[in-house]
């Protein structure tokens, strides 16, 4: 290295003071500014509204005109006084004629101010000083947009493709257009290439595309489905679970990987899937979650919610992947519930007394008891009563109790269900279907009815429905409602002919029976689904002559208009 | 299966029927007041008492505006399957109320044969519905559908009413290119309608549409009945004034519109309105300033109120009567491409049907033209105030007592009248 000589020395030091010399008062400006700008921002806080404008107005002194400019724009509309920051502005745009901040505050107090043609004017004398930025066509359609003034809106955009050679640097606006004027597969395929550089806006293309009327949703499907970007398909997932269509939005985001943040994605959609009661759709997710970052509480969520579901065998698989991670007191806590009520929802009762049984001494006597019930369901399920009786007394010896009462109707002991379901403690379809039959008939005991019920409560429909059937002979005081739960059964069953043969006779022996014009409307709709629609027309006509102060007759007229009319069901 | 149970039904349906109300009547009372529980139901089941053959009368100013008709099974089962509201009554009854209509503002009208109904509509629905096609579909009253073809080449006396909707006779689809140019049913609807202007040998929409409005001013000359409403209203009648000056923008046929268009404009052809002037930008989504409430211009909006059915003379004014009969004097306004009407368009012999208290503009007009006559109700579908393009049909059988329905079914039968001297 040569030897510096003491000119150069000296030409670096005269450099470095210079250099400090210009950059002292800059942290002295700055410091000045951020003080200004706090305390015009703590005034405007205090509601210290005509102390905050003189304090803004010394902010744009200090040089920050932005800042100032939006602090009094903020002041003055709180006042009611919107047009008061014109004079600053038309004074600051003589300095600074092309600042974005400054037009856009004044394109907006225009339009507040209702002067649409001199907000026009300041666009317009925008675009003269920056004729190819597109920021003053997008600042200027997005307030007509906020305004929803669409068609406006357009002529701006069209205005901006004839200028610019393109709307590229518009596609966050033209995406609200389109969605504004219901053009939704265009707003559709907007939003998606906006997202390609504009990830943030997941959120924003969700609130805009979830408005689409349900006729609109597929041609929005179409145009999401078909881009492979992670955004659109976490778009098109949070859009299906907001359209009611969980597992859709499941199927939209199952693919998605570690790089695409799909963890976060399936978090999120897990647990409003959740809030929803889309149970099966959040079974997926949290599952997903927990193959991708394996954890037991998340396992033991995706068990949960499969079991809410209707589909135990699934929630005992992730609940044996969850066990063995996790300690004795959290197995019998977390697990143990989630184990005997997907095993007694399979009727696998034996499996779940076992389980209690092992863990009994550690479990207070109301966790004993409130397994106890389950499990008496879960022999009920297995079709076997007496050990769900025996089950049941182990635990309780209440005899009003609900599960006895459901025990008892199993065994055609219909006073004592009568007795113990009076007041039951939720409102499902079995409770009223069996308070219907009990308050029906003044029997207090028929086997062939508690068959029936049992048959249905095992989940074995084709014998529920026979032993409805049978019931009806046994007890005639209710044989109009037996037999039209049989049929139900039957169609529910798609069963169609053993369905039609029950409401024939319910039609031609208990004609004067509330469930009379219950068969006609079923009758009805079965023929009309099979395509018969001049059978169903006679039904549904039948049912409103025969039948005029049935509550079933505004439902049948609304049928027959629509069968009429040819609207497919 | 279905075979052997139908013979039963029928019997036993026929059972029901005649034993379930008196068997002494001679007549059946349609009441249209607040007792009914299908007004509209109501003018399907009058029809079709027309439809076959049966004589029917129209008691106007009678409880809502009443149909009087005869005693029938096939009546009674109709009223029972669409929920309509009917009272048995016998003779006496009957003269009891002529007694009452002889003594008040009221008339009874009688209706003597089912009008032949052509309503105005594409092949190929467009993405909003058409409330007079819904009010005949719903009620059960049958009519015919016709297009450009028909209008030009087929003989429209054969029709005793047509009705016109949301469709733009100036040849502009209502300036829906503003915001659906790339829309496939606008794309799909122009190409449509730029096919028949050619089939028909004209060279654009604008000429064509101009030639079908010819030929409906010529329906009405001749003695049709013309019932309109939304945009047909005003579109037809700068249509019919603007026959030989171009006020359509060049989108639409090349050219712009005649500088001096309003100037050239010729009233006289037009029924309703006058002295009207053309909205001259392209760019603007008006026609002219006949709209009062001009919806699809943001700065021009006026908001809903509600309008108000004028009160006529049933003896005197027996058509205007008939077109206002209603269990319902004031009524919530609904927008339309054209919503209402100025006042300051209007021609001296229009009938004011229903006005906006206050406002600069009026909601239902009818007039006489030629030998015909013609109404027009302004707004788009008088149960969903604000109907936007791909919204769903209203479904009418959630609203079986609409005030505003009624107007248009009033239409549909007003042609069904006896002829008799008319003062209006």
């Amino acid at each position: 290295m040569g030897r510096v000589s003491g000119e150069a020395i000296r030409s670096v030091l005269i450099l470095v003071v210079g250099v400090a010399l210009q950059a002292s008062p800059k942290p002295v400006l700055a410091q000045a500014q951020t003080a200004a700008a706090n305390r015009a921002f703590d005034l405007e806080q205090a509601g210290r509204l005509r102390d905050a404008i003189a304090a803004w107005r010394q902010v744009i002194a200090t040089g920050l005109t932005g800042q100032g400019v939006l602090g009094l724009e903020r002041v003055f509309a709180q006042l009611a006084q919107d047009d008061s920051v014109l004079p600053t502005l038309d004074s600051l745009l003589v300095q600074t004629p092309a600042d974005k901040i400054l037009r856009a505050v004044q394109l907006r107090v225009l339009r507040s101010l209702g002067r649409e043609r001199d907000a026009r004017a300041a666009f317009d004398e925008w675009l003269k000083l920056a004729p190819h930025d597109p920021v003053p066509y997008r600042e200027y359609a997005g307030q007509l947009l906020a305004d929803g003034r669409a068609a406006a809106a357009d002529t701006v955009l069209q205005q901006a493709s004839a200028s610019l050679g393109s709307t590229k640097a518009l596609t966050i606006e033209v995406a609200e257009l389109r969605a504004a004027l219901g053009l939704w597969a265009a707003a559709a395929a907007a939003w998606r290439d906006a997202m390609t550089t504009e990830e943030y806006l997941e959120q924003t293309v969700v609130y805009s595309l979830q408005a689409a009327p349900i006729a609109q949703r597929d041609s929005v499907r179409a145009v999401l489905r078909a881009s492979p970007a992670a955004s659109s398909k976490k778009v098109l997932g949070t859009l299906e679970l907001q359209w009611g269509a969980a597992r859709d939005g499941w199927r939209a985001i199952a693919a998605l990987t570690a790089a695409d943040s799909a963890f976060d994605t399936w978090n999120d959609f897990a647990q409003e899937a959740e809030r929803q009661g889309a149970w099966l759709a959040a079974r997926d997710a949290f599952a997903a979650m927990n193959r991708l970052r394996p954890a037991p509480s998340t396992a033991l969520r995706a068990a949960s919610s499969a079991i809410s579901g209707g589909e135990p065998v699934s929630a005992l698989e992730l609940i044996a992947s969850a066990r063995s991670q996790l300690q004795p007191t959290a197995i019998r806590t977390q697990v143990l519930p989630l184990q005997i009520r997907a095993l007694t929802q399979l009727g696998r009762a034996a499996e779940a007394e076992a389980l209690v049984a092992r863990d009994s001494a550690m479990l207070d006597a109301g966790t004993r008891r409130a397994y106890a019930r389950q499990i008496a369901w879960g022999w009920i399920r297995a079709g076997q009563v007496e050990k769900a009786r025996a089950s049941l007394a182990g635990a309780s010896g209440d005899d009003e109790d609900e599960v006895s009462a459901w025990i008892a109707l199993y065994d055609g002991d219909l006073a004592k269900a009568r007795a113990g379901l009076r007041h039951p403690t939720e409102t499902t379809a079995e409770i009223v279907t069996a308070m219907a039959l009990l308050s029906r008939t003044k029997a207090d005991s028929s086997r062939a009815a508690g068959a029936a019920f049992l048959a249905l409560a095992r989940g074995d429909s084709a014998q529920a429905a026979t032993r409805f059937e049978r019931a009806a002979d046994e007890l005639p005081d209710a044989a109009p409602l037996l037999l039209a739960l049989a049929a139900r059964v039957q169609s529910a069953r798609h069963q169609d002919a053993p369905a039609i043969a029950i409401w024939r006779r319910i039609l031609t022996q208990y004609a004067t029976a509330p469930e009379a014009a219950e068969s006609d409307l079923e009758w009805a709709r079965t023929l009309r689904r099979k395509g018969d629609v001049a059978g169903a027309v006679d039904h549904l006509e039948h049912l409103i002559l025969t039948y005029p102060q049935s509550a079933l007759v505004p439902q049948a007229r609304r049928e027959l208009e629509a069968v009429r009319m040819g609207n497919a069901q | 299966m279905r075979n052997v149970l139908r013979p039963v039904l029928a019997l036993f349906t026929l059972c029901t029927l005649l034993f379930a109300s008196p068997l002494t009547a001679q007549h059946l009372l349609v009441p249209m007041d607040d007792a009914q529980q299908n007004h509209l139901k109501a003018y399907g089941l009058a029809f079709f008492a027309l439809k076959a053959g049966d004589r029917a009368e129209w008691f106007l100013n009678y409880r809502g505006g009443s149909f009087l008709l005869p005693d029938d099974p096939a009546l009674r089962r109709k009223a029972a399957l669409d929920g309509v509201t009917v009272v048995p009554v016998d003779d006496g009854a009957v003269a009891a109320a002529r007694k009452e209509i002889a003594a008040g503002n009221m008339d009874a009208i009688t209706l003597e044969k089912a009008p032949h109904i052509a309503i105005y509509a594409p092949a190929k629905s467009p993405p909003w519905d058409d409330a007079v096609t819904l009010a005949l579909r719903y009620a059960g009253i049958e009519y015919t559908q016709i297009w450009d073809d028909e209008i030009l080449k087929s003989d429209l006396s054969k029709f005793d009413w047509i009705h016109l909707h949301h469709e733009d006779f100036t040849g502009q689809e209502n300036k829906l290119h503003l915001g659906f140019r790339d829309a496939p049913w606008f794309i799909e609807q122009r190409d449509n309608d730029l096919t028949a202007a050619q089939r028909n040998g004209y060279s654009n929409i604008p000429a064509l549409k101009k030639a079908v409005a010819g030929r409906l001013h010529d329906f009405v000359e001749k003695g049709g009945f013309l019932f309109a409403m939304c945009g047909a209203t005003e579109t037809l009648e700068l249509a019919m004034a603007a026959q030989n000056v171009d006020i359509a923008g060049p989108f639409f046929d090349g050219t712009p519109m005649d500088p001096d268009a309003d100037a050239k404009m010729d009233w006289v052809r037009a029924f309703a309105f006058q002295n009207a002037h053309l909205e001259m930008s392209p760019g603007v989504n008006a026609m002219s300033d006949i709209d009062g409430h001009q919806v699809n211009v943001p700065t021009r909006r006026q908001p809903l109120g509600q309008f108000t059915l004028f009160n006529f003379s049933a003896k005197f004014d027996p058509v205007a009567s008939m077109l206002v009969q209603n269990h319902r004097q004031v009524i919530p306004d609904f927008y339309g491409v054209t919503t209402s009407f100025s006042k300051a368009v209007l021609k001296s012999g229009d009938v004011i049907l229903a006005t906006e208290d206050g406002a600069p503009w009026v909601k239902y007009l009818h007039g006489d033209y030629g030998k015909g006559s013609w109404t027009y109700l302004g707004g788009h579908d008088p149960e969903d105030p604000q109907h936007n393009i791909g919204a769903l049909p209203t479904d009418l059988s959630l609203h079986p007592n609409s005030p505003g329905y009624r107007l248009i079914l009033n239409n549909v039968l007003f042609p069904a009248a006896k002829k008799k001297p008319l003062k209006t």
